[in-house]
């Protein structure tokens, strides 16, 4: 991690692919009648190439949203947009998932019955434009990169769940995404191991700059690892305040006890907890 | 008496440590019980160049600056070491007696210290274990130092120790892992409790039928006289290993098992995974399927004669019955316990439905599919039984029935035990043919527990 780091690391400038815009989106889930609203007109524009941290209360719809850009469901109304396409709108409720935009789950979702080479290999198998030769050397170089190599062919089952997170990642990148959409991935990680897989998602973003939308619950992961931080207010979600993190890119451990990270997190910290504790008081449970 | 509180943090930050992340709560206890800990000032020597390397050592908290000897062949010769990195693997290299590197804290540090000696000690006595952890240490050493594989070569393996367990390779057998099974299942007090159990069951049949020669038990064959029957070159009843009768009636019963067997399999599993992969298909399908399951097969025994001629159709018929519903209901179950997050994916990553369908959904219910495959094998002997002492001329079940019929008391038994033998190799088979298909999960179990 001490590798020669060049001051352009954290700039977008160069990004072109990936500017997400979402506009007025509402999302009402309706089983049986009973109307919930999970996303309230949300409106969010994220640039090429940035960091967008989502942060909210539990329940509040930050899942809900991720999954309309995915396309694993539609939208009452509003729009999303990639690179000026239109995902899902007016004409077209529900978004057709691609590799353009990739997710990176919540518990994981390496295929367990698949060699971590065959689950990095996986995407480009299935579109089937490369031959296999090619697809496999680059699934072996990427890991590589990602400082895998020795897994290749171990199950997912066999390694760490930090080696399988990033092993996921790695997977997502072979398709060469335009988005990558995290939701709340490190949850269940011990803080040691939680800290090792923010340094290493920096270091991979660095190498391969594409638009992350990450979903958290965790403020300084968040003030950690983003460009900006979306804060939501508790269910509908949308946006509630937005703090721009000005702390350069390329960061590591040591920006956690600057001065300027105490005040961001002292910043953001009032707005979550004032959301948080509404979302207590309407009795959310965990979404 | 190592102080709790203590023990936990060291447990902790071992399983911080790449190469100790797979190792079993009781062998890690073992190794905490070595470990010691020490904390070192900023800038405090650990370690120096040409030491004697006694130690492994792991960061628990702070970081510590490792420069590796100007002459070994790495490209990138100065790193630093946090929490859960792992240094002076020197200590378990074999062939290798001092240090390679220097090492210094960089801030407040606290570290593990294992002795190499003992560690390896402690992993002869798990071989399976010791090689997954020291193949970690020998990607470690490879990776983060990019030295020849001249270094990481020196680890050693713990290969020869138990042949079986190269849990980490890719050339897994399924013939290794048999092996594997049967040498930690005799180290376990299992196959001794088993013994103990036969050796009960023989002793109280005996005692009450040729000693105590209780009233309940006149008609009842002793032990010596079945067995005596059973290995006779001359059999007083006509059935002993001896007669190709004996070998005949197996035969014919295995004979219809496996076609009784594999037709159900053939059409219960795809029967199966579109149940649980389409749900309209479900809906017009299975409430009928639903119906028809809870028929005990022996309520089916009138009808199965009535519609198919001769005696060998019904029993056939039978014996398919239970395992086709078994392995459908079971496949459908799979299906539906994958979880979505895996299609989700699939889709994400580009595949269309047909191509999810065969690298998630077939996979992923698999595990489901051999417990289904099990439960059929074992209703079909059962149904099997049950047909072929109403129907049918030849077959373990007949060879029961006749002997009853015939007051020849011994072949019951013979019969029963020689089913019981049978019944039990059939489904090891399907066991074994399940591990041969699901590599992954065996892997994942033989790592998870022994
Ligand atoms: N499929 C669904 N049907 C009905 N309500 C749902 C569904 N999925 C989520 N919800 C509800 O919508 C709200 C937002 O959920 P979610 O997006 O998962 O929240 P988050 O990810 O922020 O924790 C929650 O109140 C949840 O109960
Ligand atoms: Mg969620």
């Amino acid at each position: 991690m001490s590798a020669v780091i060049d001051e352009n690391l954290g700039s977008l400038a160069d990004v072109t692919d990936g500017a997400i815009s979402i506009k007025d989106v509402v999302k009402i889930y309706d089983p049986d009648g009973a109307a919930v609203m999970a996303v309230d007109h949300c409106s969010i524009e994220i640039p090429a190439g940035e960091i967008c941290m989502i942060v909210g209360p539990s329940g509040c719809g930050k899942t809900t949203l991720l999954n309309a850009i995915a396309g694993f469901h539609g939208i009452t109304s509003g729009s999303i947009h990639l690179d000026g396409e239109l995902l899902c709108g007016p004409e077209k409720p529900q978004a057709e998932p691609g590799s353009d935009r990739i997710v990176v789950f919540q518990n994981g979702a390496l295929f367990p019955w698949k060699t971590n080479l065959d689950n990095v290999a996986f995407g480009p198998m299935m579109a089937g434009k490369l031959s296999k030769e090619e697809i496999y050397d680059k699934a072996r170089s990427m890991m590589a990169d990602a400082g895998l190599s020795g897994n290749e062919n171990n199950y997912p089952g066999e390694i760490s769940s930090g080696l399988r997170r990033r092993v996921e990642i790695v997977r997502a990148l072979m398709n060469d995404p335009k988005v990558l959409l995290f939701d709340e991935p490190y949850r269940a990680l011990d803080s040691l191991t939680k800290s090792v897989m923010h340094e290493a998602l920096l270091e991979i973003y660095y190498r391969n700059k594409v638009t992350i939308f990450f979903i958290t619950h965790d403020l300084e992961e968040a003030i950690f690892l983003g460009h900006r931080l979306i804060i939501m207010s508790s269910r509908p979600c949308k946006p509630k305040k937005i703090v721009e993190v000005d702390i350069p890119h390329p960061r590591d451990y040591s920006v956690l006890t600057s001065p300027r990270f105490r005040e961001l997190m002292n910043e953001a910290k009032d707005v979550v907890h004032e959301e948080a504790t509404k979302a207590f008081e309407a009795g959310e449970k965990e979404g | 008496m190592p102080d709790p509180a203590n023990n936990s943090e060291i447990l902790s930050a071992l399983k911080s440590a790449m190469p100790f992340q797979m190792v079993p709560g009781n062998l890690m206890q073992e190794i905490a019980a070595i470990c010691t800990q020490e904390s070192y000032e900023a800038g405090e020597k650990i370690y120096d160049l040409g030491a004697v390397a006694d130690d492994v050592f792991i960061v628990a908290y702070g970081s510590v600056r490792h420069t590796l000897s100007a002459d070994t062949d790495a490209s990138k010769h100065e790193k630093t070491m946090r929490s859960g990195d792992v240094f002076g693997w020197a200590a378990v290299l074999e062939g290798q007696s001092v240090r390679m590197a220097a090492t210094a804290s960089i801030e407040r540090t606290l570290v593990l210290r294992i002795n190499g000696k003992k560690l390896i000690k402690l992993f002869e006595s798990d071989p399976a274990v010791g090689d997954v952890v020291m193949t970690r240490f020998a990607t470690l050493i490879n990776k983060e130092f990019y030295v020849p594989r001249s270094i990481a070569d020196q680890v050693p393996g713990f290969k020869q120790a138990l042949n079986a367990s190269n849990l980490q390779g890719s050339e897994v057998t399924t013939m290794a892992l048999t092996v594997y099974r049967i040498s930690t299942w005799l180290k376990s007090p299992r196959p001794y409790l088993m013994l103990i159990g036969f050796a009960l069951f023989l002793s109280f049949w005996m005692l009450s039928v040729e000693i105590w020669k209780l009233p309940r038990f006149v008609d009842m064959p002793g032990p010596t006289e079945v067995f005596t029957e059973w290995f006779s070159e001359d059999p007083y009843y006509g059935l002993s290993i001896y007669t190709p009768e004996y070998y005949k009636h197996i035969g014919i019963s295995l004979q219809r098992i496996a076609f009784a067997f594999f037709l159900a399999t053939g059409l219960g599993v795809p029967l199966g995974l579109f149940l649980g992969w389409s749900k309209k298909f479900r809906e017009y399908i299975f409430p009928l399927f639903e119906v028809f399951r809870p028929i005990p097969v022996l309520a089916w025994v009138p009808l199965a004669i009535i519609m198919f001629s001769g005696s060998e159709t019904p029993v056939i018929f039978l014996t398919f019955l239970a395992s086709f519903f078994a392995t459908t209901l079971n496949t459908m179950l799979g299906v539906e316990s994958i979880d979505e997050s895996y299609s989700r994916a699939a889709r994400c990553l580009g595949a269309s439905r047909w191509q999810t369908f065969v690298h998630v959904v077939i996979p992923g219910a698999m595990p489901y599919i051999f417990t289904g495959l099990q439960i059929s094998i074992g209703v079909a002997w059962f149904s099997l039984v049950a047909g072929e002492m109403v129907s049918g001329q030849y077959g373990l079940g007949y060879v029961i029935n006749t002997a009853y019929m015939m007051i020849e008391y011994p072949k019951i038994i013979i019969g029963m035990i020689t089913l019981g033998v049978v019944g039990y190799i059939t489904s090891a088979m399907v066991r074994m043919m399940g591990d041969y298909l699901m590599q992954w999960r065996v892997r994942e179990l033989a790592l998870g527990d022994n």
